[in-house]
């Protein structure tokens, strides 16, 4: 009888341990940073686990995500999806095997589908396919429609209009731009990057990009002049010492109480915008940046890129996951729900028809400008890290006199050619 | 009479067969290697072998990520030393605030200690009042004086101008000119009650006798602080002027937090610039030369004291 129990005993062991084998669960990890960012992506992301019990999703929140990775990936561990600031990120842990190549999945998982296929070839490390892009961004012009009506003015359609109209705009004791790189020092790209693509153009800045042309080129010059030039009349923030000075919510907030005019910035911004202009009671619209051309030039950014760890143990999960989370549906939810910078995926005119329609316009308009060769480059996603970092650190040197138009892009020059040598330029679309 | 000697072993099998050489080498040698081991073990992993790790990384092209490397030599420091423009400035930086940081919070401390050591009652809520910002974490400090300092809208340009005082609305954290010195100050409002309560410390364990024979000898409070108290906090004074010096070539937090080097580099020092080669430029191994070379910088004014003790000066 006592063996009869023992005996009973390890049958309904055995039978747990099947079962509970039966339900094993493939866990697949994502490093995310800790916010409001996380508080609305997190619970859509967390969706994915209802689909298939099998295959879970986790998210860890990180004070320093990027850093927190990068290390723990060079260490052998890490998060098995792992996101970088941007494709100039990706090409070094490609070559340090630290990412898989996803082609099979790609293939296999539809991912031309629905990506554009400019988006997937940013992803291309050395022909193969190490990371997809997320976060689309461009940079317009707001405006303050209340103050731009109460003083008759129309927005600038090209860089002459909007000189005039700057002057006019301080002359009205206005400030002209609200802006400030106190809570975000590289915001100095944003202006850098627009400013060639709308001044020396896009393909100039194509050609820079690939070594054709150098970056003392005449057009560059010109363009780097006119930022300058803005600088020194106090067009950003009220002045160069204010502009340092001025953090987020003022520049935010300048916009909103009608104390700037406008404001160069990327599409990032309407988030913010919604809130504080619904707290001042003054609309807002935005128009693209004025070209020299007067044509509509808009660049293109990507806020950041997922890959998948070589250290993964369920590589197949993570590209799942992948799949759902860049799926046009998921993505039409987060740009619903939490104005999220969709990845660059064909999202349904049903989908942005849910959309203010000033954001829906946005998002149409750079569509229809990367399909008609009228887009542009932002500093962040095409530059390599170094000149990129030069470009953000060195041109405040510029501003405050300390060196010339011509020594800044000079340095440049050298700089970037160095790693365009090394092989280090992200990948640019032919165009 | 017989005398019985004993003679002290000298040979190893001698002593090792002698047990009272036996217990006195267990409990001066054996037992205090075994209690400091754990801590020597510790100290071997996280600062021994890292600061070998740095030196050999100094060495080589290593940009933070691709574990493959290649050994330079000493190109790093050769750019580091000849080539790099922005390495002497921040140098310089790194200087002019180690010369703010050797007088205004030393004046300031030991004025406050030396007033402070004079009070019998109230003191501690003196102290602590002047030692609260000290506690404080420096993101909090320079959100404060961020916010305080702010040209438009900030506490002291806003009470200046509503009391028709013209000259505040200044962005002193935007100037060339004023940047890197308002951080100074902001670090400074931060640090000097530590200083301050270090020396009222050693104010306090001078004996009062002293004090006593210099009032008989007709020693005015000027001369009681310059024949008495000075002689007495000496030691303190000079090993805080060393560690102060080192900190200073240390210097990051407040300076990334507030303008991270800017404008234009006015505010950059070698250990902003470090964290930029390392985590934004990918330039690990220039990095990992940087911090060679401040290191080097330490162990230089760490030996300018070791040479003045060694002269007789009480450090």
């Amino acid at each position: 009888m006592k063996h009869l129990k023992i005996l009973a005993l390890l049958a309904i062991l055995l039978f747990a341990i099947s079962a509970a084998g039966a339900q094993d669960v493939t866990t697949v990890t994502l490093w995310f940073a800790e916010g409001s960012t996380l508080d609305c992506w997190g619970p859509i992301m967390l969706e994915f686990n209802d689909i298939d019990p099998a295959v879970q999703l986790e998210i860890v929140p990180q004070a320093d995500t990027w850093n927190a990775t990068r290390t723990a990936v060079v260490g052998g561990g890490g998060p098995d999806i792992v996101r970088t600031p941007g494709p100039s990120f990706v090409y070094e842990m490609a070559q340090a095997g630290l990412i898989l190549p996803m082609d099979t999945f790609a293939e296999s998982m539809g991912w031309s589908d629905f990506f554009f296929d400019w988006a997937l070839d940013l992803g291309l490390v050395d022909g193969q396919l190490y990371s997809l892009s997320d976060e689309l961004e461009t940079l317009v012009m707001y405006y303050n429609v209340d103050v731009f009506e109460a003083n008759g003015w129309t927005p600038p359609e090209t860089m002459d209009e909007l000189n005039a109209l700057g002057e006019e705009v301080a002359a009205a004791g206005y400030t002209v731009f609200s802006h400030g790189n106190a809570s975000w020092r590289p915001s100095n790209e944003w202006f850098v990057g627009e400013y060639m693509t709308q001044i020396a153009g896009p393909h100039n800045v194509y050609k820079a990009l690939t070594g054709q042309i150098p970056w003392t080129d005449e057009s560059m010059v010109e363009a780097m002049e006119v930022l300058d030039a803005h600088m020194q009349a106090g067009w950003y923030g009220g002045g160069i010492d204010l502009y340092f000075t001025n953090e987020g919510p003022t520049r935010r907030a300048m916009l909103a109480d009608g104390t700037a005019a406008m404001n160069i910035e990327g599409s990032w911004a309407i988030r913010d915008l919604s809130t504080y202009h619904a707290e001042s009671g003054q609309d807002w619209n935005w128009v693209s940046v004025p070209s020299k051309t007067g044509a509509d030039h808009f660049t293109i950014g990507m806020g950041n890129t997922s890959s998948i760890n070589a250290n993964s143990a369920h590589p197949e999960a993570a590209a799942q996951f992948l799949t759902w989370y860049f799926s046009p549906e998921t993505q039409g939810k987060m740009l619903t729900n939490c104005l999220k910078g969709p990845a660059p995926v064909s999202i349904s005119e049903e989908v942005m028809g849910e959309l203010d329609p000033r954001i829906a316009k946005v998002y149409a308009d750079l569509s229809d400008a990367s399909a008609n060769d009228r887009y542009g480059y932002t500093t962040w996603t095409f530059w390599p890290p170094k000149s990129d970092v030069y470009i953000y650190e060195e041109v405040e040197r510029v501003w405050t006199g300390e060196i010339t138009v011509e020594e800044y892009l000079e340095g440049l020059n050298e700089l970037f050619a160095e790693e365009l040598e090394a092989g280090d330029i992200p990948p640019i679309p032919l165009r | 009479m017989a005398v019985l000697t004993q003679q002290k072993p000298t040979t190893v099998i001698e002593k090792l067969s002698d047990e009272i050489w036996r217990k006195k080498f267990l409990r001066n040698v054996i037992i205090p290697w075994v209690f400091i081991a754990p801590l020597l073990i510790i100290h071997i992993f996280v600062v021994a072998i890292p600061a070998v790790q740095g030196v050999y990384m100094s060495m080589t092209d290593w940009g933070g990520i691709n574990p493959n490397v290649n050994f330079i030599g000493l190109d790093n420091y050769h750019e580091l030393l000849f080539e790099d423009k922005s390495f002497g400035k921040s140098l310089n930086n790194n200087i002019v605030w180690m010369l703010f940081f050797l007088t205004v919070p030393f004046i300031l401390a030991l004025f406050c200690a030396s007033m402070l050591a004079q009070i019998k009652r109230g003191g501690m809520l003196y102290r602590s009042i002047l030692f609260i910002p000290y506690v404080l974490a420096s993101v909090v400090t320079t959100t404060i004086w961020k916010n305080l300092l702010n040209p438009k809208d900030g506490i002291v340009a806003a009470s200046a101008r509503a009391l028709g005082i013209e000259g505040f609305e200044v962005a002193f954290l935007g100037r060339t000119d004023t940047a890197l010195m308002s951080i100074a100050f902001i670090d400074n409002w931060h640090f000097w009650g530590f200083l301050m309560i270090l020396f009222l410390a050693a104010m306090q364990a001078i004996p009062p006798v002293l004090y006593d024979a210099a009032k008989i000898d007709g020693a005015n409070r000027w001369q009681e602080f310059r024949h008495v108290t000075l002689p007495g906090i000496r030691p303190i004074v000079l090993f805080m002027f060393m560690m102060v010096a080192i900190w200073s070539f240390l210097a990051f937090d407040y300076i990334w937090l507030i303008t991270q080097g800017g404008p234009g580099g006015a505010s950059e020092v070698i250990a902003t610039q470090l964290y930029k080669n390392a985590f934004q430029r990918f330039e690990a191994g220039y990095a990992a030369a940087q911090g060679v070379v401040i290191s080097i910088f330490a162990g230089f004014i760490i030996m300018i004291f070791v040479m003045l003790r060694r002269r007789g000066w009480d450090i």
